[in-house]
């Protein structure tokens, strides 16, 4: 595990590739840091009046939160996913977006997409305090318990999400065709996993369509195949039901985040010495 | 029996020349294969000692291998058959600058360089009034990078990277950089560096100012070290060859 070893000796230059990102970041706006929230409101507003105003999308209420609210309901499950889908976006290219780095200095190349990853989590952990606080102003008191276990969840996703940005920037390094591919397939992501709607929805469908092509397998199992559906569920749980997640989920968010993170780790291992000439 | 600082045993580079770099789905699905390339040597077995405490440079037509084994002595680079041993911390410098981010001070960025090339925060705090004295940006250390001169930007690049104070320093052309004044001091930082009993490895067309820097020096010619030797007689028959 040498390679690790690395990685823990250059943990300064984590630290300060990270502040690198987040200082570069909105330097020359006068709002800063504040534009990290303009997104996520404006996705809210725009999901709102859509779904809820438009569609009139029923809210779910929250167990035993006994919240009844759409905005509040998606905010919950759109804010990790967010996050998720800009490490992935940014991370497949930054390998190839720090070539000029790499060609001339020689540093463990696996403190780039990890310092992406921490860069993106510090904007995140801003919006989850804001949402935390609106919470609590809407008299959800039933958080302030589970709190914790948020932040523990946060950096679950963290690790499932950095894994996969690791991946792909190095496969993007051979086909930089990945870059476009991973901006559909967010798309697409974005919808099969349930942030706008509640997985109810889906069940009765399901239920509906019954086994598929004659097995037992309904469209519900293979929709939960979706990593990103457990890890919707387990936010939801804690910051708008006020509960604990349910066990599967936990287990499903753990062997994802270890699955990605081993393998992006193990190909930074073996790659990462011909990074410089295949850029 | 003196002691080496680096040892290049039997170093081969290969490298891919690709005709057809199919580095797009498209084109890998249309013609069935990913790449056509042929194999190119670019090192043919390099073995070289350079003692601790000694200047080695290293000389060489362009496309001669030289900045190929610079690279694998930076560890950029890998080897494809052959071994490199170090004693002791190496540090490169083969661009000035290189990871700069523009937006940043120059306050920030010296920190931001310092750990790029493996100093400590710590080992910045010590050295920051030295790497501000030296690349004598004082005024202007508050101020964005974009908006130093190149000159500036050169200088500070540079200041960064002497001050990590490795124990053995691997150098590319960058002695050209900066005015006279800036590069009288380079040389004599250099000076001072062999004196701590670093060692240094560069790589320049500057013969003259190769002849006055280097104990050694290497002559390389199609991916092979054609002569080792003290560097007036080698930079002589190199010119000597050229001729």
């Amino acid at each position: 595990m040498s390679y690790l070893g690395q990685l823990l000796r250059a943990r300064e230059l984590l630290t300060n590739l990270t502040q690198r990102e987040i200082r570069g970041k909105y330097k020359r706006t006068a709002l800063g840091q504040l534009w990290s929230l303009a997104n996520p409101l404006a996705a809210i507003l725009i999901y709102t009046f859509v779904f809820s105003f438009v569609f009139q999308i029923e809210s779910p209420v929250g167990d035993p939160s006994g919240l009844e609210n759409y905005a509040l309901f998606l905010v919950c499950g759109l804010l990790p996913w967010l996050f998720f889908s800009r490490v992935l976006g940014q991370g497949v290219e930054v390998i190839v977006n720090n070539s000029g780095l790499i060609q001339k200095v020689y540093f463990p190349r696996i403190v780039l997409p990890i310092s992406l990853t921490s860069a993106i989590f510090f904007s995140w952990m801003f919006e989850m305090a804001v949402l935390v606080v609106a919470l609590l102003f809407l008299q959800a008191f039933g958080l302030i318990p589970f709190v914790p276990l948020v932040l523990v969840f946060m950096v679950l996703l963290a690790i499932f999400a950095s894994g996969l940005a690791m991946i792909s920037s190095i496969i993007n390094v051979y086909f930089r065709d990945l870059f476009y591919l991973v901006s559909i397939a967010l798309q697409f992501w974005f919808y099969l996993t349930p942030i706008l709607y509640p997985p109810s929805l889906v069940e009765t469908q399901s239920a509906k369509l019954g086994g598929l092509a004659g097995t037992n397998i309904e469209l519900i199992d293979l929709y939960r195949l979706n990593p990103m559906e457990s890890f919707v569920a387990i936010f939801r749980n804690l910051l708008y039901d006020n509960r604990l997640p349910d066990l599967g989920s936990v287990l499903t968010a753990i062997v994802w985040a270890a699955i990605a993170a081993v393998a992006g780790f193990w190909l930074f291992a073996k790659k990462e010495k011909q990074l410089a000439e295949l850029l | 029996m003196t002691e080496l600082a680096v040892e290049v045993r039997d170093v081969w580079k290969k490298f891919r020349l690709y005709h057809e770099r199919n580095q797009s789905l498209k084109s890998a699905i249309m013609r069935q294969r990913t790449s056509r390339h042929e194999d190119f040597w670019a090192l043919q077995g390099v073995s070289l000692e350079v003692a601790k405490g000694t200047t080695h440079g290293l000389i060489g037509k362009n496309g001669s291998g030289k900045s190929t084994l610079l690279k694998c002595l930076a560890k950029i680079y890998w080897p494809t058959s052959g071994e490199i041993f170090y004693r002791g911390t190496m540090a490169s410098l083969l661009e000035v600058g290189s990871g700069f981010h523009l937006e940043l001070s120059g306050r920030e960025n010296i920190y931001l360089n310092g750990s790029i090339l493996g100093m400590s925060r710590k080992a910045i705090d010590r050295k920051f009034d030295e790497i501000v004295d030296f690349s004598g940006i004082e005024r202007f250390l508050d101020q964005p990078v974009k908006n130093y001169s190149s000159g500036m930007y050169v200088r500070l690049g540079f200041s960064i990277a002497i001050h990590v104070e490795p124990d053995i320093l691997v150098v590319d052309e960058v002695l050209s950089v900066g005015d006279a004044e800036f590069q009288t001091k380079s040389i004599k930082k250099f000076a001072e560096f062999k004196e701590q009993g670093r060692t240094i490895i560069v790589v320049s067309h500057a013969m003259a100012l190769m002849d006055e820097l280097c104990d050694q020096i290497s002559w390389i010619d199609s991916g092979r070290v054609v002569s080792t030797g003290g560097s007036s007689e080698t930079i002589k028959q190199y010119l000597g060859a050229q001729s």
